[in-house]
């Protein structure tokens, strides 16, 4: 740690493990809902469990990328950060709103909470993802305004590299994107089609510029290769990454009641998102092969590999399996769609989250690297996770095939119901895969506790 | 290598690709609201049920176990087609009533939210809009 | 570069000093641009062939559609585009000799002449537009308008690197010794051509 202010970075990595923790709790009480239907019922029904599981996972994310902006930004610009009162006291803030929002989704109806919040002054509830009452989404709005500020002013007085800026380019894209969550027209297909603005523009466009900041960030620490070389992978990367994302949101445009055309541009052009991963992943190990020192901290290196291959995988081959419309006219909202959403989030932003937190938190503690003891564990929980997550999405693949045949193809198809109880057996082995990710999850916060040499920073 | 690829041109084609795509990406966003008309059965909005309708549909969290046109969680059938699945707006209505409280024994249940009449017929309005819109043809078949 | 490599480019006499065998023979312009230039190739290719699919799908109503297009027109742009392309070329040359001001002459020929390819195919639309055509017609003019369209935005994109080339070489930005920008501009806009090419056949003529 060079500069004293990069020390605000550490709440944001802690309060983003713990609401990790919580998404992965609640994700095996969903998965378990699957399978014996009436568990929890009606005290905690799928769809609350299910916003849990969701907006945790969100807020767990932008609370790692802000921690990562502040850790980083003020190493890249070479200046002390703006205000670390400012990030700390939007971290409580953030992270009570949060709290405040899961309380609310736990303990009243989600109608009444509607009501409580002043839903019918602005109605923007209740679609997905976009769950958040309007108070906690106007809180998102001003946090994100003050935390952008923070950053860019920091930025601004200091050097200004590639990284920083496409890292300020992808947060301040994402606040943008996020004003669309207030658009909610009563036309359902005008609804859905701005819907899309923000969360696949989030997770297929901007976050993405975060991702590669992110990554090309511990890259250049722990392989000592130029920066030079790093930048030029970086604008590459993106530039892939949007030129193929930004049309790529027709992909979405098939079967909501937007014209036809959506298909061929949709289809086309997220065909080739792809490519962006491969690049990201040939990048990752490029720059590990040509690595010009050995750094100390081998599970940071681990996690960025892992993000190249899990990313790839996950957002790539998963993504384009189901992407092209004659396809996707059969897997259009079923399982295979959840099994992408699995491995690509794990692969793209759970990993990249995880990757700076390893490298930096050691860092954050007052050492070059966690002992080998620690880092063994680490590396045990990076594989424990990683192999449940790609079984998850296995298991998912096989049950959305068979539900795809069951209830769309076959010559009598099934009601929904029917078809699931036919798939149970796969929900059931996701369970258990989901049990073993919980063990990964416990490994890893574990492994912060694990005691042995330490090398000073 | 080095000497011909420059950081500079690399980020002057971000820019510059990021851009250009964008304005590909609006212009087609202008014809598919020049087009979406003749689908999304708009006319049928002046119905104040349909609003108050998406509105119950909405802060219900319907779509945190249904999908609507594809979209939403896989939990629960999809509510694109129900009207035509179930074959009329009554009903969905009776379905949405009989739900029992405490749900069922080692099964999925859809909760009983208790809704009004009026309720149940501004949710069954939004539902019948939604399966008039033209959805190139989709789901493949009525189960959704 | 290591010093082998080194050795062999300073005994070519064509290798500029300071750079191994493998800058010399690299595509003319930066390596970025034709990263990028790939990408754009790819997603025509990828257009081009689900066209093809398309057609081979609904083969009548693509043939009794592709009369109505203006095939006149279509062969003066593609005449224009390589024009353009050709004067592009000339003012490459000129400043590899150094003729700064006779470059420029030629970049403002090919500017004229890719700005004459936006006018010709803005009437060709508007006759489209006015006839009720848009995306939605039907396959053939939802393709025809995809295709052109697309195309249509990488000439606009052309330009406006041209017209940057254009100002850095009145302002003397480039030399005999370094005309790196100018040859990057320069193989963007004989990508836009190159598409064109193949585009004006399949879509306008072929049967």
């Amino acid at each position: 740690m060079q500069y004293k202010s990069q020390a605000v970075a550490k709440p944001y990595f802690i309060g983003a493990l713990a609401l990790f923790v919580a998404q992965i709790l609640f994700g095996l009480v969903m998965g378990l809902q699957y399978v014996v239907g009436d568990f929890l019922f009606p005290h905690i029904p799928f769809n609350v469990a299910r916003m849990v599981h969701t907006n945790a996972l969100i807020v767990w994310l932008l609370m790692g990328f802000m921690g990562a902006a502040y850790y980083l930004v003020p190493e890249e610009s070479e200046t002390e950060l703006f205000s670390p009162k400012l990030a700390i006291a939007l971290f409580w803030i953030f992270l009570v709103a949060a709290g405040l929002t899961v309380v609310g989704y736990l303990t009243v109806p989600y109608a009444t909470l509607a009501k409580m919040t002043g839903n019918d002054l602005l109605p923007t509830m209740g679609r997905e993802f976009l769950e958040q009452p309007l108070l906690t989404k106007m809180g998102i709005v001003v946090v994100a305004l003050a935390f952008l500020f923070n950053i860019t002013m920091t930025v601004l007085k200091g050097r200004k590299t590639a990284i920083n800026t496409v890292l300020l380019l992808g947060l301040w894209g994402l606040a943008v994107m996020f004003l669309f969550s207030f658009y909610n027209p009563d036309n359902v297909v005008k609804d859905k089609f701005y819907w899309w603005w923000v969360v696949h523009l989030w997770v297929e466009g901007v976050w993405e510029l975060i991702l590669g900041a992110i990554l090309a960030f511990v890259l250049i620490k722990i392989t000592g290769v130029d920066r030079e070389v790093i930048e030029k992978w970086l604008y590459v990367i993106i530039t892939l990454t949007l030129v193929t994302g930004i049309i790529g949101t027709g992909h979405h445009y098939y079967w909501i009641g937007t014209p036809e055309y959506w298909q061929v541009w949709g289809g086309i052009f997220s065909a080739l998102e792809p490519i962006p991963f491969f690049a990201l992943t040939l990048f990752a190990f490029n720059m590990v092969n040509r690595r010009r020192r050995e750094h100390p901290n081998k599970a940071a290196t681990l996690w960025a590999l892992g993000t190249g291959v899990m990313s790839f995988l996950g957002a790539g081959v998963w993504g384009f399996l189901h992407t092209l419309a004659p396809v996707n006219y059969y897997t259009h909202g079923t399982q295979i769609t959840a099994a992408h959403g699995h491995m690509a989030f794990y692969g793209a932003y759970v990993m990249v989250v995880l990757t700076i937190i390893s490298y930096a938190m050691p860092l954050l503690r007052g050492r070059a690297a966690n002992s080998n003891k620690a880092q063994v564990a680490e590396m045990w929980s990076f594989w424990l996770m990683t192999i449940s997550i790609t079984f998850i999405t296995l298991f998912l693949t096989a049950a959305g095939i068979l539900q795809v045949w069951l209830q769309r193809v076959s010559d009598n198809p099934m009601p929904f119901m029917v078809a699931q109880d036919q798939v149970a057996l796969f929900y059931w082995m996701r369970e258990w895969t989901g049990v073993v990710f919980l063990v990964g999850l416990v490994v890893y916060l574990w492994s912060f506790f694990v005691k042995g040499e330490e090398k000073a920073a | 290598m080095s000497g011909s690829f420059t950081t500079t041109t690399a980020r002057n084609i971000f820019y510059g690709g990021t851009l250009f795509f964008l304005l590909v990406f609006l212009a087609l966003t202008f014809q598919n609201e020049q087009i979406i008309p003749q689908r999304d059965q708009r006319e049928m909005l002046s119905n104040p049920q349909i609003a108050a309708g998406k509105k119950l549909w909405e802060t219900n969290n319907c779509v945190g176990c249904h999908t609507l046109l594809g979209e939403g969680a896989y939990f629960a059938p999809e509510l694109g087609n129900v009207v035509v699945r179930m074959g009329s707006k009554e009903a969905v209505k009776a379905f949405i009533q009989s739900r029992p409280a405490e749900g069922v024994p080692g099964r999925r249940s859809m909760p009983q939210f208790g809704f009004s009449d009026q309720d149940l017929d501004n949710i069954a309005a939004f539902l019948d809009y939604v399966s008039k819109i033209n959805a190139a043809k989709w789901p493949p078949n009525v189960q959704g | 570069m290591s010093s082998n490599t080194a050795s062999i480019a300073v005994q070519n006499p064509a290798a500029r000093p300071g750079f191994s065998l493998l800058d010399r023979y690299h595509p003319p312009g930066d390596l970025a641009i034709w990263v990028f230039i790939l990408a754009e190739l790819l997603a025509f290719g990828v257009f081009f062939a689900v066209y093809a699919v398309a057609r081979m799908k609904n083969v009548e109503l693509f043939n009794a559609m592709q009369p109505n297009l203006d095939r006149s027109a279509g062969a003066i742009n593609t005449v224009l585009l390589l024009a353009a392309s050709w004067c592009v070329a000339r003012a490459v040359a000129a400043i590899e000799h150094g003729r700064r001001a006779a470059s420029a002459r030629w970049l403002v020929a090919g500017i004229g002449c890719g700005a004459g390819f936006l006018v010709v195919k803005l009437f060709e639309y508007a006759a489209k537009f006015a006839a009720g055509i848009n995306l939605a017609t039907n396959d053939f003019y939802m393709f025809y308008l995809s295709l052109t369209f697309f195309h249509f935005m990488h000439v606009i994109l052309g330009l406006v690197i041209l017209v940057a080339v254009w100002l850095k070489t009145r302002a003397g930005a480039y030399s005999a010794a370094d005309h790196h920008g100018m040859e990057t501009g320069a193989a963007y806009w004989h990508m836009v051509d190159l598409v064109w090419i193949v585009l004006f056949p399949l879509v306008y003529v072929m049967r």
